[in-house]
């Protein structure tokens, strides 16, 4: 929920265990305390999408019966696993366009233990209008990071148990334009094109594909997007602001309408969940003008990237702690 | 059916599932292109050891699944 700096402070000196999103002048006046946070002016709240810079997301963690917070760079990420709790879930924050977070994207997927130990979380930012620094803060610190991840560790009681889902409103049909690469990279020239080998910005340009609208990839039925942040006909490279994967398929996602319809659409099947995290992307809510407009059951930051066991683009990201 | 025998069809790709459980798929996609570029006996203990280790785990949650990879 969004609240007063003072409604923060208060939370933060009962010794709640919070996480928190809010511009960096907000965060920097925040006591030591049991929480982390990331920078982000923009939130989807149960009114509706606002940009806002004189309140604070604050998600309260009463669910945890223990917790502890982490500071990882590059090298030491992926002991992130390492350090969370059997039973737990690890709330991970990294500033956008960080090496951490560059690496991370790059090595999740082939880390079998983020599947074991639930990692949700997101990529921090800034006010796109005025410009600034993504940061994360370690609030038992009170220290921020321009380069390095912060990470809430919490434990679960025994009788429950994280997980993690995703609202995806883009898909993909089998019949669309395959499109293959041959390394895991973030910036793509030549691709295969239906087996055919062409540069990814030649095939964009002439086929005047919307840059709006990712590549989509089909995990077991689970679609994961990658978003084009860039094209340029001169270098012929894609910039993108998640990496592509050697041996996955994908295909450029059909076209979206109208988001907050679609969102609206595919949130009737999740109505009943009460979700302890969610946040959405930035691109969801510029494309798709989501500022006024709601997403129940979910609210949260609007986020330079989301995580779900791995990075994620152009997604909702949610967390839930069940009954076992 | 024995779990660890669906296990071996899903990892071999002899049989397709797609569950609602976003952690299970990213699990059966990763084992999938593991044993696919290694299709060793090893690999494949390996992969069943994790998916063993996550329906452990998170079997609570994966009733529905379980009932359905049964069906294999």
């Amino acid at each position: 929920m969004l609240v007063t700096l003072e409604q923060a402070e208060k939370l933060i000196l009962e010794g709640k265990v919070l996480h928190i999103a809010a511009d960096e002048s907000l965060l920097n006046m925040l006591p030591k305390g049991n929480w982390i946070a990331g920078t982000t002016p923009y939130f989807i709240t149960e009114q509706g999408g606002v940009t806002c810079k004189d309140r604070l997301f604050v998600n309260e963690l009463d669910c945890a019966v223990g917790h502890k917070i982490s500071v990882y760079d590059k090298d030491s990420i992926f002991n992130i696993t390492k350090d969370a709790y059997p039973n737990g879930l690890s709330f991970l924050v990294m500033p956008f366009a960080s090496e951490v977070a560059v690496y991370f994207a790059k090595e999740a997927p082939n880390s079998g233990d983020l599947i074991m130990n639930p990692t949700v979380g997101w990529i921090s930012g800034y006010d796109l209008a005025a410009g600034g620094s993504a940061k994360v803060f370690d609030g038992s610190t009170g220290l921020s990071y321009e380069d390095k991840a912060v990470a809430l560790h919490i434990c679960l009681p025994d009788d429950k148990i994280a997980n993690l889902g995703i609202v995806n409103i883009f898909s993909i049909n089998e019949g669309d334009t395959k499109i293959e690469f041959a390394e895991d990279t973030l910036s793509v020239s030549k691709c295969l094109i239906n087996g055919e080998e062409m540069y990814l910005s030649d095939y964009i340009l002439e086929n005047k594909i919307d840059t709006q609208l990712p590549l989509v990839a089909d995990y077991n039925g689970s679609y994961i997007n990658v978003s084009i942040k860039s094209v340029s006909a001169e270098n012929k490279t894609v910039e993108l602001y998640a990496p592509v994967f050697a041996g996955k398929t994908y295909r450029f996602s059909s076209p979206v309408s109208d988001y907050a319809a679609s969102f609206a659409e595919r949130l009737k099947e999740h109505e009943d969940l009460k979700p302890v995290f969610s946040c959405n992307c930035i691109l969801n809510y510029l494309y798709g003008k989501l500022e006024g407009k709601a997403t129940p059951p979910f609210a949260g930051p609007v986020t330079f990237g989301e995580i779900a066991y791995q990075l994620l683009n152009q997604t909702l990201v949610y967390a839930v702690v069940a009954d076992k | 059916m024995d779990l660890d025998l669906a296990f071996k069809k899903l990892i071999m790709k002899q049989a397709n599932y797609q569950s609602g459980n976003l952690g299970l798929n990213l699990l059966i996609s990763r084992l999938q292109s593991r044993y696919a570029s290694k299709p060793t006996q090893e690999e494949l203990e390996n992969s069943l050891q994790e998916m063993r280790a996550f329906f452990a785990k998170y079997d609570s949650i994966l009733q529905k699944d379980i009932e359905m990879l049964k069906k294999l």
